[in-house]
């Protein structure tokens, strides 16, 4: 046991299982724990009725209903969230996650990728930074465990290596307020959650330049194969009966990277 | 990632770890003495207030000190966040002790029986003489156990620097931790703490060997 613990996650998971756990039939479930990040807007957030909302957040909510699951939704430690998932905190990790081969390899179910994304660098308005290029030697943040940050340790090393420091922070927000506060020059973080950040504070602007191509989908645990199929089907279904493009109509930041609206 | 890069990686944030607990023992020790002596003033205003502070930092979390000490200043008055992580944490942790280093030095000097002042004054100590000669050698040799269990708990605290993005130790074994997917990062970490208490340990029961010239 101590051994699959130390050499990754993916396939130990099963001595962590509960009596009663996932391997009930598919069809017994009752209720569907969906893993997210709480703070990351606008794909899984918390709204202003203090219930967790974002698109992600709605469209798990439309499956389950679909398949007459109870929806119970589990604020994540982004960094701990595969180590989560296979604790059974919840089932499945769906909140703005892009599939990373590392995730592949340590034997995750992931889903159909649902969502091109790309990295941009944010940088204050009145900085003069216009480029990458002009942040060779600048301080820059990111947040720990998205793909920015393991972009900048694998893809962008090369570029990550021209940057002065980089500053890992534990939520997207410390990586703002550092830059609002002078204490970076740059954020480095995904798309979608630049835009609607820079949208609602003065003062920001994205680099017109996209680094890093990706692509969002949802992890299950190694032996869940059969759950990930249930919920694929289930997105298609709404795709097909107009609900997913309903729900995609309110978050007009990102509607156009779905990949399911795509054609 | 080899075992042998983890480890070279993580060494290099135990210098940023030894940063915080060497600078905050150095100034929290002699703060403490500082608001312990305010604590115990006569003047009930200035004694009030000490502990009012002490209330304050003893009774919230260390966490929430240092994003207060950290984006405080620019959430309240727009006022630069600090590029050098280094000070506003030394900062948060240094006052943070202080408060419990204060109290126990309170309590210290608060076991030293009231006739030792009577029997000083008698022989013509003056009051800075007294406290300096006769009861401040045997209050440090009495709360030398309590003043090293805070500082054994000062080094595992250092990991709390990660909240407001000081690349320590601990950080950077989240960081590999996050893109290995292995939890072996966090045993390493485990056994950097361990050993790094382990001389804590020593170093401080040396010193306390040392003050027992009377056994």
């Amino acid at each position: 046991m101590l051994a699959t613990v130390l050499c990754g996650c993916g396939s130990s998971a099963s001595d962590a299982k509960p009596a009663d756990g996932s391997a009930e039939a598919a069809a017994d479930r009752t209720k569907f724990i969906m893993g997210i990040d709480p703070e990351y807007p606008p794909f899984s957030y918390l709204g202003d009725d203090g219930a967790y909302t974002g698109f992600d957040v709605e469209v798990c909510q439309a499956v389950c209903d679909y398949l007459g699951w109870e929806l119970e939704v589990f604020g994540v430690n982004w960094d701990e969230k595969l180590v989560q998932l296979d604790s059974y905190e919840c089932d499945c990790v769906w909140s703005g996650m892009t599939i990373l081969d590392s995730m592949k390899e340590a034997g995750y179910v992931l889903s159909a990728p649902y969502y091109d994304n790309t990295q941009v660098l944010v940088v204050k308005s009145d900085s003069g930074l216009a480029s990458s290029a002009d942040l060779a030697g600048k301080d820059v943040a990111v947040q720990l465990g998205t793909s920015g940050e393991a972009l900048l340790q694998d893809d962008l090393d090369e570029l990550a290596a021209t940057f002065g420091n980089i500053v890992t922070c534990d939520s997207f927000l410390k990586c703002f307020t550092e830059l609002e506060g002078g204490g970076v020059d740059a954020v480095f973080v995904d798309m979608p959650v630049a835009t609607s950040y820079v949208a609602e504070h003065e003062g920001l602007t994205i680099i017109d330049e996209a680094l890093g191509a990706e692509q969002y989908g949802i992890a299950f645990r190694a032996d869940d194969a059969e759950l990930c199929a249930q919920v694929e089907e289930a997105v298609a279904a709404l795709v097909e009966n107009g609900t997913y493009a309903e729900i995609a109509s309110n978050y007009p930041d990102i509607v156009n990277n779905l990949l399911f609206l795509a054609d | 990632m080899s075992l042998m890069t983890m480890i070279v990686k993580m060494s290099e944030g135990l210098g940023k770890t030894c940063a915080i607990f060497f600078l905050t023992v150095l100034f929290s020790l002699p703060l403490g003495m500082i608001v312990a002596l305010l604590r115990m003033s006569k003047n009930k205003i200035v004694s009030a207030v000490t502990r009012f502070f002490i209330t304050i930092l003893r009774g919230t979390p260390l966490m929430l000190q240092l994003l207060a000490v950290t984006y405080g200043p620019y959430y309240l008055f727009g006022a630069g966040v600090a590029r050098n992580k280094l000070i506003p944490v030394v900062i948060a942790f240094s006052i943070n002790y202080a408060a419990y280093f204060a109290e126990i030095y309170r309590g210290g000097i608060e076991s030293i029986p009231v006739g030792q002042y009577e029997a000083a004054t008698v022989l013509g100590y003056s009051k800075f003489q007294t406290f300096m000669r006769i009861i401040l050698p045997q209050v440090v040799k009495r709360i030398m156990p309590s003043v090293t269990n805070e500082i054994v708990t000062l080094v595992k605290d250092t990991s709390m620097a990660f909240t407001v993005s000081y690349q320590e130790m601990f950080t950077i074994g989240k960081q590999i931790a996050n893109s290995q997917t292995s939890f072996m990062p966090f045993l390493v970490a485990g056994v950097f703490y361990y050993v790094f208490n382990l001389i804590v340990d020593r170093v401080m029961g040396r010193i306390e060997k040392r003050l027992d010239y009377y056994q």
